[in-house]
């Protein structure tokens, strides 16, 4: 197994001045193919932050960090839109989806911007549609879709374009606990039979058991547990 | 294109998601600029065309014939006359002779021999009745009494600037009889030679051409000023359409016509003070109409800067997911466009469906002109390539700010 993401001493630091706050303060990860790791810790700990890292949405201030044997720190801000088009896979907090297009037209999005023909695109997305459980529901609009519903287009979305890592930011946060069960089972489905390598943050330690690792996180700092 | 077609749906999708409300009254913001645009220049322009079509029309014709300037006359009238009816583009034509007279009114009546004669300088046409209303409907601008008659001799229309009741409004500037109205009587002097006429009618038009002269049949103006070799002054010609009015001069010119006399299209003889006048009113009112050029590109602009502004956060989701900046741009660029195109469209259709005809039929009455609503197809054609680009502009620029921004900045909606 090769590592997907090598991450050495990152540190991430907002403000200027006096006014720095120090939020990541040298985090050392290594995620390894096909692995399902899930990042914990108290609300404030730097979770999303060390995750906006790893995903290439933002920039540490400090350090070293190699995603699919890329140097992601070098890239500019195109190249780094290929790359987390090319490679990566999203599922936010709150869905995050574009409110004007259909579910089937969400999914698209990416394949599109890959430059797959419209009618492969749409057979894609609704495969993808699919395999979350939304049959039949290809041309609703994301305000006509339950939010659990809305989470599985999002999880189906980031799924079309074959990523290498999905990384989900507390994709349950704004659910029920019957719908984040839902799209825990579907990502925990996901690694089991296609290998998929899954980053999660979550600080339900229910929806932490099926990962393979647990990343705990404290002011800024990786913790052993 | 990848980013096209990906910037196209989202474009399309978000106008069809917008309230029709809102989309209407955009439209209608943009069909209003537009016309604003085509209006101003074109009823300025206008009002100088209604002149000029009036002009052609009940003076001067499509094709003007005069002497040549080492001439006094129009040589050889008569065969030239015949050969010009031979040409397949000739719908009519009028033979004029002129010239200068002083008219007397009210001398019959006058008492005392040594007070002041009712007297006016005149300008004297000499015409064939028949083919002179044929080439400018002259009978239709009869205002008072009837037209002449071809068979009848002794009878004279008289322009309404020479007599007092109508000049009035003009200022007393003018060198006018009183009194007079059809079946009045006035004499013509011009040097020893003098003729009693009866006034057979008024005539007024738009054209002062016509208010500034008198007509009597071209046989008494022949014998009257003693032109017995019927040279004529001026011969005005009709063609079938005023697009060929050059082809026909050529043609004229080709067969040696030139040698008896001066011909000009009826566009080469217009003053070029009125030409200018055209194109600085073209100018002034395309000045105006871009006021509300500017308007309605600060209006896209807002709109498009608010729409952005309150689709930030899935712009910067849509730029986390892979989206490149100009699939975003395009889809704001293309609701502009849309906007523009649609409004543009309206407008160019009440235009030519609707005021164009209108102010055809129903010409604003100006005292020198029947101002019509002048738009070009070329011009609107620009106006509408102007709006456009103003309108793809302003709902670029904001999109292009909006895109721009921090993409994780955006999906936080943070600063
Ligand atoms: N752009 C920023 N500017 C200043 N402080 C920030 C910024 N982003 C995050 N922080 C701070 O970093 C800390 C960790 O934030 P975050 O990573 O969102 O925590 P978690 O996701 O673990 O709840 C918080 O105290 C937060 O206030
Ligand atoms: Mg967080």
């Amino acid at each position: 197994m090769s590592a997907l993401i090598e991450a050495r001493n990152i540190h991430r630091k907002f403000g200027k001045g006096d006014l720095i706050t120090h939020v990541l303060k040298g985090i050392d990860v290594t995620i390894e193919e096909g692995e399902f790791v899930a990042i914990m810790g108290k609300s404030g700990a730097g979770k999303s932050t060390l995750m906006y890292q790893l995903s290439v949405l933002d920039t540490p201030t400090e350090g070293e960090l190699l995603v699919n044997d890329t140097d992601v720190l070098t890239l500019n801000e195109r190249e780094a839109t290929d790359f987390r088009l090319q490679t990566l896979g999203y599922v936010f907090q709150d869905y995050a989806l574009v409110p004007d297009l259909s579910a089937q037209e969400n999914v698209m999005m990416p394949l599109l911007m890959r430059g797959d023909d419209w009618q492969e695109s749409k057979d894609t997305a609704n495969r993808m549609l699919d395999n979350v459980g939304l049959e039949g529901k290809y041309p609703n609009l994301p305000g006509e879709l339950s939010g659990g519903e809305q989470q599985r287009v999002a999880v189906a979305r980031a799924l079309a374009g074959q990523p290498k890592i999905i990384f989900a930011d507390e994709p349950t946060a704004n659910l029920d606990s019957i719908s984040g069960t839902q799209i825990i089972d579907l990502l925990t489905c996901l690694h089991r039979e296609e290998g998929q390598t899954i980053v999660m943050v979550t600080h339900e330690p229910e929806y932490a058991e099926p990962c393979d690792r647990i990343i705990y996180l404290e002011d800024g700092q990786i913790v052993q547990k | 294109m990848r980013s096209l077609r990906i910037g196209l749906l989202l474009g399309i999708r978000q106008i069809q998601r917008a309230s029709y409300w809102t989309t209407g009254l955009i439209i209608f913001v943009m069909t209003l600029t537009f016309l604003n645009l085509i209006a101003v220049s074109g009823i300025l322009v206008g009002l100088i065309q209604g002149a000029e079509n009036a002009v052609r029309e009940s003076a001067q014709g499509d094709v003007i014939i005069s002497a040549r300037d080492d001439e006094d006359f129009i040589l050889e009238t008569p065969s030239l006359m015949r050969t010009i009816a031979t040409y397949p583009e000739v719908t009519a034509y009028s033979v004029r002779y002129t010239g200068a007279a002083t008219m007397e009114a009210n001398y019959t009546e006058r008492r005392d021999l040594s007070g002041e004669r009712d007297t006016a300088s005149v300008s004297v046409t000499g015409i064939d009745p028949i083919a002179e209303d044929h080439m400018t409907q002259l009978s239709e601008l009869v205002v008072d009494g009837e037209y002449l008659d071809p068979k009848e001799e002794g009878y004279i229309l008289i322009g309404v600037y020479f007599l007092e009741e109508y000049a009035e409004n003009f200022g007393d500037f003018l060198d006018t009889v009183s009194n007079v109205g059809p079946g009045d009587q006035v004499r013509l002097d011009i040097g020893d030679i003098s003729k009693e006429f009866i006034v057979k009618g008024i005539v007024e038009s738009k054209v002062d051409e016509v208010n500034f002269t008198t007509f009597i049949p071209e046989r008494e103006f022949r014998r009257l000023f003693s032109r017995l070799d019927r040279n004529a002054d001026q011969i005005v010609i009709r063609t079938e359409t005023p697009e060929q009015n050059a082809d026909v001069v050529a043609a004229m010119e080709a067969n040696g016509l030139t040698t008896f006399a001066k011909i000009v299209t009826f566009e080469d003889n217009l003053p070029k003070f009125l030409i200018d006048i055209k194109n600085t009113f073209n100018v002034l009112g395309t000045f105006i109409g871009s006021i509300g050029l500017v308007v309605a590109s600060i209006t896209i602009f807002i709109i498009i800067f608010i729409n952005a502004v309150s689709r930030r956060r899935h712009i910067g989701i849509l730029k986390g997911i892979g989206i490149h900046r100009e699939a975003i741009e395009i889809a704001y660029v293309a609701q502009a466009a849309f906007y523009a195109v649609t409004g543009a469209a309206l407008g160019t259709l009440l235009t030519y469906g609707w005021f164009v005809p209108y102010f055809d039929e129903n010409p604003i009455q100006f005292p020198f002109s029947d101002g019509i609503l002048a738009a070009d197809p070329e011009g609107t054609f620009w106006r509408f390539v102007t709006l456009f680009i103003v309108t793809i502009i302003a709902g670029f620029v904001p999109a292009w700010m909006i895109v721009r921004q921090n993409t994780l900045n955006s999906i936080l909606g943070r600063k």
